[in-house]
């Protein structure tokens, strides 16, 4: 398998002050990667560092065989990359189909848009319920649920998701997992994933990185991290 | 979203209801006037929603673009020689190029950051028109003189005039209903909500927003040329005045509903009139307290009308058709 994301050496921050340092990670088609860490541990700022909504001050992203470390945020999404923000960040005063056609901006995904629209209401019967809702009025889980169908409008090959499971009910985390792990193993879309719910993310993915102040201090594949001392005594409380 | 013919029609019929003040008032020259200046009001308040209410950008420097407008229209008629609607193209042009000089470093701040921001270049332009002598005449502006006819855009049929910023509004209309309905509509209203999720929706805001600043500038600008045609006067304190100018467009837009078609116009054919008649009535008992009695009336506005009201019409349809 050939890697779709490669990150290397890659350093970012905001202003003057450093975040992120010598980063380097890899995401293999159809995989699903979680990166774990306790809060300011810079997971999300990685996030927007590797889909240019920040600006690197080191390193290089490559993307599908492509360099991307300098591109902007609304470039990389048409090539595939795209982020889902933490907590979803839906339009509030639009309604749910609006917010899944806002999805459908740039040109390639814009030609497919009814059809992927169906594709979408399809797979998630309620929100076909509630196409007219404004989308202020859905619950947190709807709201991650609809956060990635609109994601999954841009035509992604790789989804970056952060925290998809923050403030959830467990069985809304359920099935919000269960819909990342079918995307993935369905749809063989990617999955970057951030998370503190160490030790469901690892389960479902097939590696993880272990992120501490900035760096990457630990690597492996999902279940050798999961029995990990160190991972379990640190973030999982065993 | 609703169809093409439906949008239409909701055009056609509101602008019909619009024309219906002008014929009611055409035998009255007070009435008339105070329809025209609210036409010309609505208009302008409508292109300031443009990038104001969709898109979100709460612009107080209007005033920059509708000076423009006025100045330039003022200066190459009574110095050149060219027709008032020749003059519209270039001043135009220019407004959308301070738009985009102005616009530039500006979208970078948010909110209120970007709201004073631009007030200040409303006072900058204000005070650099009245310091130059040439070619904006300092602080004793510039008098247009009276020759009527068509290409003059000065009229001695008052009605004429109404029908000139009823076209106007009219424009303005089409224009937001039309963007409304596009790809540069749902960025702007998408990037308003959420600044952080557009862009990871794959929308290029700065570039979304300095398309809107520019067809709200250029409308602005247009609507400034008209006011100088209107009046046959432009003056410093009387375009770059923030409370009847550069604030007023988003005021009248508040009122009516901000990011909403009709908003602009119901703002409009509010406050005008009352304005007009608060200050005939009381200006002579106590001189000033039209303002005082007008704010009062904004603050409350602002408190209980929270979506302008558009919203509050469409909260009791809701509750209506809802339930």
């Amino acid at each position: 398998m050939s890697a779709l994301l490669e990150v290397t050496a890659l350093s970012a921050g905001y202003g003057q002050v450093p975040v992120l340092h010598d980063i380097g990670l890899t995401v293999k088609r159809g995989e699903i990667v979680a990166v774990i860490g306790a809060n300011g541990a810079g997971k999300t700022t990685l996030l927007l560092a590797i889909c240019g909504h920040l600006r690197l001050t080191a390193g290089r992203v490559v993307f599908d065989g492509a360099e991307i470390s300098r591109e902007p945020a609304h470039r990389t999404v048409s090539r595939g990359l795209v982020m889902v923000p933490e907590g979803g960040r839906l339009f509030p005063f639009m309604t749910v189909q609006e917010n899944l056609e806002l999805g459908a901006f740039h040109g390639r995904a814009r030609e497919q848009r009814r059809a992927r629209l169906e594709e979408m209401l399809d797979l998630f019967p309620v929100m076909a319920e509630r196409r007219r809702q404004l989308a202020g009025r859905l619950s947190g889980g709807e709201r991650q649920m609809v956060a990635i169908a609109r994601a999954m409008m841009s035509l992604p090959s790789l989804l970056l998701l952060d925290e998809p499971s923050l403030g959830l009910s467990p069985l809304m985390v359920e099935r919000v997992f269960d819909l990342v792990r079918s995307l993935a193993e369905r749809r063989g879309i990617s999955v970057l994933l951030v998370e503190q719910n160490v030790g469901e993310a690892l389960e479902m993915s097939s590696r993880g990185y272990v992120m501490e102040r900035g760096r990457i201090t630990k690597s492996g594949e999902g279940s050798v991290l999961r029995g990990d001392a160190d991972v379990q005594r640190a973030y999982m409380g065993l | 979203m609703p169809s093409g013919a439906r949008v239409a029609g909701g055009f056609l019929g509101g602008m019909l209801l619009v024309l219906l003040p002008m014929l009611l008032a055409l035998g009255d020259p007070y009435w008339l006037d105070i329809v025209t200046f609210a036409y010309l009001m609505a208009g302008l308040a409508g292109a300031w929603n443009i990038i104001g209410g969709f898109g979100g950008q709460f612009s107080l420097g209007h005033g920059v673009f509708f000076g423009i407008g006025a100045y330039l229209t003022a200066i190459l008629y009574t110095e050149a020689g060219w027709s008032p609607w020749i003059t519209l193209a270039p001043a135009m042009l220019l407004a959308v190029l301070v738009a985009l000089l102005i616009s530039w470093p500006t979208f970078r701040l948010r909110g209120p950051f970007f709201a004073i921001a631009t007030m200040a270049f409303n006072q900058v332009a204000f005070v650099l028109v009245n310091y130059l002598d040439w070619p904006t005449n300092g602080p004793r502006g510039i008098l247009i003189p009276f020759r009527a006819g068509l290409a003059n855009m000065i009229f001695v049929q008052r009605w004429r005039y109404a029908v000139l910023m009823f076209g106007f509004l009219a424009l303005v209309t089409g224009i937001a209903v039309l963007l409304r309905r596009s790809r540069l509509g749902y960025a702007l209203l998408a990037l308003r909500e959420d600044e952080d999720a557009a862009r990871a929706a794959g929308i290029n805001v700065l570039a979304a927003k300095l398309e809107g600043m520019a067809i709200s500038a250029a409308l602005t600008a247009v609507g400034g040329a008209l006011f100088a045609m209107y009046l046959r006067y432009v003056d410093p304190p009387t375009v770059f005045s923030l409370s009847d100018i550069g604030v007023r467009f988003a005021l009248l837009s508040l009122i009516g509903g901000i990011g909403t078609v009709a908003g602009p116009i119901l703002g409009a054919a509010l406050v005008v009139p009352v304005e007009n008649w608060l200050r005939s009535t009381l200006t002579g008992l106590w001189p000033g307290a039209d303002l005082v009695v007008l704010g009062a009336a904004m603050v409350l506005a602002a408190l209980f009308l929270k979506h302008g009201i558009v919203g509050a019409a469409a909260d009791l349809m809701g509750r209506r058709t809802r339930r």
